[in-house]
């Protein structure tokens, strides 16, 4: 492994350790608390990143598929004793098949119609979850189970979560660097590039978007235990346009970003008094700033400023094709 | 030796016909140019070829493999790639990145095989990685592997896009005006990277309007004119057609 690649993986493992020790050095269980918020967010953050940041489809509508996880978990496992593990999975099992119902029909559609399908999506799942008020307990909610020992504590709840936020995330940085990655970039900043080499530009749409309603249906399970009781109230059409707005702050094509952008948006207003006063406009300010300012978001930023502290490249630019060379070269690939 | 053939394809948008009945064949190891004034159908046919534009009448065909109805994935698959007229590029990600892309067709694991990066994942990116730099070397961009694609002059785009379709391991490679915006120089050495493709075996189909490099470096040479093929042959019988030289070169 080069020196270059070592250093980021160094930093990610010091982040993890500082995020493993948290309870033991949290000031107060509120901001154990905040740390799982943090965890559960980011798990569908992370999802619908390379939904939104890397494929370029603009998914608003996200709290539906956070809140059929969250329903799912409470009913399989608060009101028919399944085990907590396996509603866990068939929480994310069934956000995923939300996620083929609503890609299949709407992924077709060009960017703001398919906005326009996710949002009406997150709009009749709040309505279905009052409506069928038998199942979901209607506005009154439902209480939701924990899970058991060793993770029952806040402490041990906070780990469980961690663990498969960093398990989510090194999927998404998987996903990110390899062809797939790439071909999800070519999908959103140049379709016609991407089919002329090859890329199934619809399949692919669909095979991440059914991830990202994996990982909101595992969001919403770990958040809907976390928070002990759910109602439709927490599933408010604008957590949605939260999400999103934590990958565009965050910046697109990016994991870093997106991850710092979730972390901030959630503890700031609950650190900072002040700001939770403002509640919705601090976002609304927040996301006016970074989109004037620093239009491809906080991680570029960094980006920007580790490009300046490398050294300028010194080779003499002259285009000069080599033919003994490029034809070894296209010889070589050549298929038996 | 099995040619890339368009088999008297028609193309029609609305009431108007853009494509009349043209015929036309790309051997493997030649490169056939295509020119015609502005608006005479050299882009449409060559959109047809990649499958981006049904064809009305007529036929798309590898050999004897009918491709009328391939989507432009299908025909990637089957080895054509192309350039654009304007380089489309993505503006954010390397060069090295960029002509990786081409690979694409190669990648033979699923979203959680890369999730999970399997070995089998990364021996693919890696032999992909050596195969991209080993094309970008041979065209001369070596020294700009890391560069992010949006700080390329004109030139660099041009070549890079002429990589990205090489990494695509094509039987055909059609290029839609590259020589468009280069300088005298960067359109000698241009000529280089096609008489390299053809020598590798490459059918190459060479849309452009720079009608001295055509003719320097064609095999054969179609004209299309208002949606019909005017002449076909030899550089040297195309030159010299009457009506050549009388729709397009002037004398």
């Amino acid at each position: 492994m080069s020196g270059t690649s070592l250093r980021p993986m160094a930093g990610s493992v010091a982040v993890l350790v500082a995020l493993a020790t948290l309870p033991w050095w949290a000031g107060d269980q509120y901001q154990i608390h905040l740390a799982a918020l943090i965890a559960a967010w980011w798990i569908l953050v992370a999802g619908l990143n390379l939904v939104v940041g890397f494929g370029g489809q603009l998914s608003i509508g996200h709290v539906g598929l956070l809140a059929i996880g969250a329903y799912a978990f409470a009913i399989l496992a608060g009101r028919h004793d399944w085990s907590p593990w396996i509603a866990l999975a068939a929480s994310g099992g069934l956000g995923g098949v939300c996620g083929l119902l609503l890609g299949l029909p709407s992924l077709r559609l060009p960017g703001f119609y398919f906005a326009m399908a996710t949002m009406a999506f997150a709009l009749i799942v709040a309505e279905l979850v009052l409506a069928l008020g038998d199942l979901t307990g209607g506005g009154v909610g439902l209480s939701v189970p924990g899970f058991p020992e060793p993770f029952e504590s806040p402490a041990g709840h906070y780990l469980l979560m961690l663990g498969i936020a960093t398990i989510i995330t090194w999927c998404a940085w998987n996903v990110a660097r390899f062809p797939w990655g790439r071909a999800l970039v070519a999908i959103r900043d140049n379709p016609v590039a991407a089919e002329s080499v090859g890329v199934p530009v619809f399949r692919m749409k669909l095979a991440v978007f059914v991830a990202s309603g994996v990982t909101a249906g595992l969001a919403g399970a770990l958040f809907a235990s976390l928070q002990s009781y759910i109602t439709p109230d927490t599933f408010v059409f604008e957590l949605g346009l939260f999400f999103f707005v934590c990958i565009i702050i965050g910046g697109r094509g990016s994991i870093a970003g997106p991850l710092a952008g979730t972390a901030i948006l959630t503890a700031l207003p609950e650190l900072v008094a002040p700001l939770a006063k403002l509640g919705t406009l601090f976002y609304g300010l927040l996301l006016l700033a970074v989109v004037l300012l620093v239009p491809e978001g906080i991680g570029r930023l960094f980006q920007v400023i580790l490009e300046r502290l490398r050294p300028r490249e010194t080779a003499s630019p002259v285009l000069e094709p080599d033919a003994a060379r490029l034809a070894a070269a296209i010889r070589r690939q050549e298929r038996p | 030796m099995t040619a890339l053939v368009a088999d008297g394809v028609t193309k029609r948008f609305g009431g108007l016909t853009a494509l009349a009945a043209v015929s036309l064949d790309v051997q493997p190891g030649e490169v056939h140019g295509l020119i015609g004034p502005n608006g005479s159908g050299k882009t449409t046919l060559l959109n047809m070829l990649c499958g981006y534009y049904p064809v009305d009448e007529g036929a798309v065909r590898i050999g004897e493999e009918d491709l009328s109805r391939a989507s432009v994935q299908r025909r990637a698959a089957v080895g054509i790639a192309r350039t654009f007229q304007k380089p489309r590029l993505l503006p954010t990600q390397t060069v090295l990145e960029n002509a990786m892309l081409g690979g694409w067709r190669d990648t033979r694991t699923g979203f959680l095989a890369a999730a999970l990066s399997m070995p089998r994942v990364r021996a693919e990116q890696r032999e992909l990685r050596d195969r991209a730099q080993a094309v970008l070397e041979g065209l001369g961009l070596g020294y700009a592997l890391k560069r992010r694609a949006q700080l390329l002059d004109h030139a660099e785009s041009r070549f890079l896009e002429i990589g990205r379709a090489l990494v695509l391991r094509p039987r055909f490679v059609l290029l839609d005006e590259p020589a468009g915006g280069l300088t005298g120089a960067e359109i000698e050495r241009l000529g280089i990277v096609i008489r390299t493709l053809r020598d590798c075996g490459i059918g190459v189909l060479l849309v452009e309007h720079h009608t001295e490099f055509v003719f320097g470096i064609c095999d054969r040479v179609t004209t299309l004119n208002l949606g019909r093929m005017i002449r076909h042959g030899t550089p040297h019988e195309v030159r010299h057609d009457p009506e050549v030289i009388r729709v397009y070169l002037g004398s």
